[in-house]
């Protein structure tokens, strides 16, 4: 180990100033390793706080009768959990087809911003010298200052038009409108890739698309997290698209079937919680298995 | 074509209709509490007409853009109010008034509609199904253990109140936090002492009407409802302005007050929190005239059909059916609201069977915020009236906001 490393950098430190270093780096890494830092945990348990108590509630009241959710602070488990609140949930949503609905939404949002967005990133940045590919960029980035709202009554009429008043059309929305934010990111990370790293690719015989799939694509991973994970919230909680253009209320989706259990006047605590629950499953799922890859792609996010 | 027209006549009395000569027309409902409701009485209907089917699509949001996409929902239906009256204006609705249940309706409650304005001022766009009345909902036992009793006129209102404060208990529960809800009492006030049809109808809704007939304010005929408001909050507990809708079913179900303004929205909930709570509906006297006391009502659910519809006689059918008086007695008795129609049941609901005689004789009139256009943020006003009491100001907020909106309006 300590051969290696002097004979990696045998110009800068000496072997016993190496053989010292590591020796500190060592101890340090070991002392840390078992020292707490019992502020800081206090604070992060406190902070998990304001995860973990919205969470008590959603279940404990998904639990409750519409007597025990009346009464009270809210804070009590429910004395006889009514489990029955999720099948009948189940039933008045009709959980199966709204969440295939939702589902079909969303893998058809993530894999279709993740394509279109890096692909229009890649022909951008790889073509900057030429004018058409810089303007092109500036009218990406100018959508992203049109509000939503301004545009959602002609996108109705034009969706009506198209035939896509259905999923498949606000699936197709959502890429489109993701397209500027996405490639904008994209692009930032794709300037800092080497082109010597695709001229050994060209060398090697690899047309365009052969260069991006094998080359482009996979160093875009960590990115395609983030893109993948913004996109992936962004059309499964997502209730006004849906609201607005589904025109058959048979393949509506669950954020907007659960509008069911709001009235004007009067909501169903109860029933209401125990769907949301339900559709907070997938997400809560999908966090938990790939917060490693989420908590990199935040991170690789920040810096643009 | 007379084919079809046969097939059609001979199939819908096999039960295996073929696919073709069936209609589906789509019901867009407005209230999610009673989506199921819907259900059962669409079920009982397509057994009745196997050549129907029927859709209920309860996502309210899809209205709009349905007539965007020129394929609105078959049959809509609507608490209705000047918002949906803007639909019935531009003719969006088909007539109605040849309809057999047209001729069943109260024509006190039919006028309620038409006094939003007509298409071509003769045609009939809705057909009210359930009127929801409220009142004041009074706590029975407190009421007979103060020996107070219900009151008929303005003065015995506010002797009862007095009672009340003596005792140390609060006379009327606010809940200013969520500002509609002080539409209740302004609702009463106004009701009680402004021809609410007769001046909205003479407030100008456009330019040229401004033009025309610039005399006619809130600023004039307001003020005694504003005072006779002001007056109600008086009697409300201290805080209320950081009390919820919530907060005042909770407080006023265990007891916690004698009186809550309230619609019978809130009946459901109460009962919920408290069981055993003993309720009583009275409409609020605003004058010493026990005879001239009024109901306030809401145009709950009507139901209208698109005019654009290629399946009319399919749609018809559909609110005929919904329009008997056997199904409409019986929505409104299960959802304590009162039934329009002439040969209306007398709802035996104890907890609102106190406004049964006014809505039988026809007192009855619209709360004051269905007048209003959803541009006049009238809550808001409310609120701030309930916490500086300026009475002066608030009424020259709703004369600005009113021309406001009737300048915008070609």
């Amino acid at each position: 180990m300590t051969t290696a490393l002097t004979d990696l950098r045998p110009e800068l430190h000496g072997p016993e100033q190496l053989d010292g270093t590591l020796q500190t780096k060592i101890r340090r890494t070991r002392r840390e390793g078992f020292k707490v830092n019992w502020w800081m945990t206090a604070l992060m348990l406190v902070a998990s706080l304001t995860i973990m108590v919205p969470l008590y509630f959603t279940i404990s009241m998904a639990l409750k009768s519409p007597e025990q959710a009346a009464s009270g602070t809210g804070f009590a488990w429910p004395a006889d959990p009514q489990w029955q609140n999720f099948s009948q949930a189940f039933v008045l949503t009709n959980y199966p087809a709204a969440f295939m609905s939702t589902a079909f939404i969303t893998v058809l949002s993530v894999l279709g911003a993740l394509a279109a967005s890096s692909m229009v990133a890649y022909a951008i940045v790889r073509n900057w010298d030429r004018k058409f590919f810089r303007l092109s960029y500036i009218y990406l980035l100018s959508a992203m200052f049109v509000p939503f709202p301004v545009v959602i009554l002609p996108l109705i009429k034009q969706t009506a038009m198209f035939g896509l008043d259905n999923p498949l059309g606000v699936a197709f929305i959502h890429i489109v409108g993701g397209i500027s934010f996405n490639s904008l990111l994209f692009i930032a990370f794709l300037r800092s890739v080497p082109i010597e790293l695709e001229e050994a690719a060209r060398l090697d015989g690899a047309s365009t698309w052969q260069t991006f799939r094998k080359v482009i694509f996979p160093l875009l991973a960590p990115l395609s997290a983030t893109v993948g994970i913004f996109a992936f919230l962004g059309s499964w909680n997502d209730f006004l698209l849906p609201q607005m253009l589904i025109a058959d209320p048979a393949l509506q989706t669950l954020p907007v079937v659960q509008q069911l259990f709001q009235g004007q006047f009067n909501t169903n605590y109860s029933l209401a919680f125990a769907s949301y629950l339900m559709a907070l499953a997938p997400t809560l799922l999908v966090y938990l298995f790939a917060q490693r890859w989420i908590m990199s792609g935040v991170m690789r996010g920040a810096v643009k | 074509m007379a084919a079809v027209a046969a097939a059609g006549l001979v199939l819908p009395a096999c039960s295996g209709a073929a696919a073709g000569t069936i209609t589906t027309i789509r019901l867009q409902q407005n209230k999610p509490e009673v989506v199921e409701y819907f259900n059962a009485l669409i079920k009982d209907f397509e057994s009745k007409n196997p050549d129907i089917r029927v859709v209920q699509d309860f996502n309210a949001g899809n209205w709009v853009p349905g007539l965007i996409r020129d394929s609105p929902a078959d049959v809509v239906t609507n608490a209705y109010s000047v918002t949906v009256a803007d639909f019935t204006r531009k003719g969006i609705f088909a007539d109605l008034s040849d309809l057999p249940a047209a001729a069943m309706t109260d024509p006190k409650a039919l006028e309620l509609i038409n006094s939003f304005g007509q298409y071509q001022d003769s045609e009939l766009s809705a057909l009210p199904f359930s009127l929801a009345a409220a009142g004041v909902i009074y706590n029975k036992a407190l009421f007979s253990q103060h020996g107070v009793d219900v009151p008929t006129t303005w003065s015995e209102f506010l002797g009862a109140c007095t009672k009340f404060q003596a005792a140390g208990l609060t006379p009327i529960y606010g809940t200013f936090k969520d500002s509609w809800t002080l539409g209740q009492p302004y609702g009463y006030a106004s009701g009680g002492t402004v021809d609410l049809a007769d001046f909205f109808s003479r407030m100008p809704l456009t330019a040229e009407d401004l033009k025309s007939n610039p005399d006619v304010s809130f600023g004039s005929d307001f003020k005694i409802a504003t005072d006779k408001f002001l007056k109600i909050l008086g009697f409300m507990q201290k805080g209320a302005g950081s009390r919820s809708y919530t907060d005042g079913n909770a407080a006023f179900a265990k007891g916690g007050a004698a009186m809550y303004m309230q619609g019978p929205w809130a009946l459901s909930e109460l009962t919920t929190i408290n069981p055993d709570l003993k309720v009583g509906i009275f409409a609020l006297p605003m004058s010493e005239d026990p005879a001239e006391t009024k109901a306030q009502v809401t145009l709950d659910m009507t139901f209208s059909i698109v005019r654009s519809t290629p399946r009319l006689e399919a749609a018809k059918r559909f609110v005929s059916y919904l329009m008997d008086p056997a199904v409409v007695n019986a929505y409104n008795n299960k959802f304590s609201a009162f039934s329009p129609l002439k040969e209306a049941t007398v709802n035996a609901n104890p907890q609102i069977s106190g406004l049964q005689p006014l809505i039988t004789s026809g007192k009855y009139y619209l709360n004051v915020t269905n007048y209003f256009p959803p541009a006049i943020t009238l809550n808001n006003y409310f609120q701030t009236l309930a916490l500086n009491r300026n009475d002066k100001a608030f009424l020259t907020t709703l004369d600005d906001a009113w021309h406001r909106v009737a300048t915008r309006n070609a």
